[in-house]
């Protein structure tokens, strides 16, 4: 297929999956009213009749929700996508190799202990506090896990694996002392960090979330030329005038501050971006600018209607979403380990 | 255009190479042969700048090579690895393609596709171009890679490169040997200047211009390809050989005796 033609269609599934997704709820609002309420958001009216009930539903609970779904399943998909480009290897994902689970660990500490701990911090940057904290917890345990699983210029995959098991289980061991530590209020936020769930998504957090994924949204693509030639090893990526460190730093950073980010105000999603990159190389191949821009596209897509599924299946009741994506994500990574066992490219 | 001057690397515990001089001007094949261990291919990646030197002195185009820009050198000198680890599945242009990164700066120009189409028709793999290059056989992926090192030095305003290969053919059937050593000449006759690390007596006999011969890390000898001879061998790989001429052509032909 050829990357053109998937990025136009992605695109017009993504606006598809907007507009029913703000339909949809326990306050029905037809497709064309939802476009209509959109639209005189910015100034464009339509000749279409919907009840003020229904403006102040989508625009102070619908669509800052599905805002949170599209920057947050587009900055996934593409930290997957740099994360498999830096560990060169199609296995890596933020969730599984631990880099989540880090910056959920700094995040809980964060609401348990932050405001003794860190008072003046909170005061001065109030609610990037969380999010700096995760971001610190991403960016040490991707250098970590990265430092682990490197032996001759080439990623260990098992150990990479193995590597975010234990950090996943070090962290989890945090997260447990910390839920000792904590009170109701702070037990409940600290449930919701561990499932995954865009329920938080406000005007206010969206402040936080959409300035920080834009860097990475921007940054990453930037990056595809380096990350190419790096599936030729890091020497020999050098010797074609690639600056491996700096590349490595520029990912490492980039990723840590988007996964940070997304973690701190909707919790530990897994899978999106494992999955994602791996669909869309099936489709147009693996250079990395169209996979980029192509898997920041089914990202934000699989997330707003993972949201929508979370939220209307079983309503009131609502699932964190973290448990959907790996109730789909997970089979497909069996599925994929599977596969490489049989080529036996990656092992 | 490249001068060592008393190379020494040492690793922890010993010397992997020791005050090894040579010089290869352009349009020159340099052949580094040695037995296992020899350190052919720790002499190659010193002045790949892999490895460091310890002691003495590289010039490349009379200049320290140390002081080159990395993005500068790429355009000037390739290198050819042993092995390539590719984990995800370009297509074999797009490996090949790779080789033009220090030419362009976020999309190839049709230059670019142009020359790397010639580049894969040099190595004879022009067919393969749309293939993906994980499911290509060894000596295919090795020509891809051979393809890709050929693009980055491929320059029609000046020709003085530098190629560095690490046993480019050691991979290879007879046939594409003899390709790939006959592509090496055809570069050196454009002005090219090329280390080859070798295995095969007789093919750096029939296509280099100058030997250097290793042995635990020391030069045992540098310079014509006449200084492969009988006693040279013995004292590298501590075998017995005759040279003979060759039935068909006007040169020496190795063989090795009981």
């Amino acid at each position: 297929m050829k990357p053109a033609v998937l990025v136009t269609t992605l695109t017009g599934i993504l606006l598809v999956a907007v507009i029913i997704s703000a339909g949809l709820g326990a306050l029905s609002v037809s497709p064309l009213q939802s476009i209509a309420i959109l639209l005189r958001q910015v100034g464009i009216h339509l000749d279409v009749p919907y009840s003020d009930q229904q403006e102040v539903v989508i625009t102070a609970i619908r669509l800052p929700r599905v805002l949170f779904g599209i920057f947050i399943g587009a900055t996934l998909a593409m930290c997957g996508t740099a994360i498999q480009g830096l560990f060169r290897n199609p296995l890596a994902d933020p969730v599984l190799i631990g880099i989540s689970s880090g910056a959920a660990l700094f995040t809980v500490v964060m609401i348990v202990a932050g405001l003794q701990l860190f008072a003046g911090l909170f005061n001065m940057i109030g609610a990037y506090a969380l999010s700096l904290a995760a971001f610190a917890g991403a960016f040490i345990t991707a250098i970590i896990v990265y430092r682990i699983s490197q032996a001759g210029g080439k990623t260990i995959v098992s150990t990479m694996l193995l590597a975010g098991i234990a950090i996943s289980a070090m962290a989890a061991a945090g997260t447990g002392i910390m839920t000792l530590m904590a009170n109701d209020a702070q037990l409940r936020t600290i449930t919701f960090w561990n499932l995954g769930s865009l329920g938080g998504a406000n005007w206010q957090s969206l402040g936080v979330l959409v300035p920080v994924c834009m860097i990475c949204l921007v940054g990453l693509p930037t990056l595809s030329k380096p990350l190419n030639a790096l599936v030729l090893g890091e020497t020999n990526a050098a010797h074609i005038g690639i600056n491996v460190e700096s590349l490595k730093t520029k990912v490492i950073v980039l990723t840590a501050l988007g996964v940070g980010v997304c973690v701190s105000v909707s919790g530990i999603i897994g899978f999106v971006g494992l999955v994602t990159p791996h669909i869309i190389r099936k489709l147009i191949g693996p250079e990395h600018k169209n996979v980029f821009i192509a898997s920041g596209l089914l990202g934000a897509i699989i997330l707003v209607i993972a949201d929508l599924l979370c939220r209307t299946i079983i309503a009131p009741v609502e699932i964190p979403i973290g448990i959907v994506t790996a109730l789909l994500g997970a089979p497909f990574f069996l599925y994929l380990l599977l596969k490489e066992k049989k080529t036996q490219i990656v092992f | 255009m490249l001068q060592a001057a008393h190379i020494s690397f040492k690793n922890s515990h010993r010397y992997l190479l020791h005050n090894v001089s040579f010089e290869v001007k352009a349009g020159e094949v340099l052949s580094v042969l040695g037995a296992n261990g020899a350190g052919k291919s720790t002499l190659l990646k010193n002045i790949s700048g892999e490895l460091q030197p310890h002691k003495g002195t590289l010039i490349f185009k009379n200049k320290p090579l140390h002081s080159w820009k990395n993005h500068e050198l790429a355009r000037q000198r390739g290198v050819l690895s042993q092995h390539y680890q590719v984990s995800l599945p370009f297509t074999s242009f797009q490996i090949a393609m790779m080789g033009r990164y220090p030419h362009f700066k976020n999309h190839p120009l049709p230059n670019d596709h142009d020359i790397v189409k010639q580049c894969l028709c040099f190595s004879g793999i022009e067919h393969l171009a749309d293939r993906n290059y994980l499911t290509l056989s060894g000596g295919e992926q090795q020509r891809v890679q051979i393809a890709r090192v050929l693009a980055q030095l491929w320059d029609d305003a000046s020709t003085d490169k530098l190629l560095l290969l690490d046993e480019p053919v050691s991979a290879l059937d007879i046939q594409y040997q003899h390709h790939i050593m006959q592509l090496i000449r055809k570069l050196a006759v454009r002005g090219f200047a090329i280390i080859s690390v070798v295995h095969d007596l007789n093919l750096a006999l029939q296509y280099s211009d100058r030997i250097l011969l290793l042995k635990n890390g020391t030069q045992v000898a540098f310079g014509d390809t006449a200084l492969l001879n009988k006693q040279h061998i013995k004292e590298v790989y501590g075998v017995e050989s005759e040279l003979i001429a060759h039935p068909v052509e006007n040169r020496k032909y190795i063989i090795i005796t009981e």
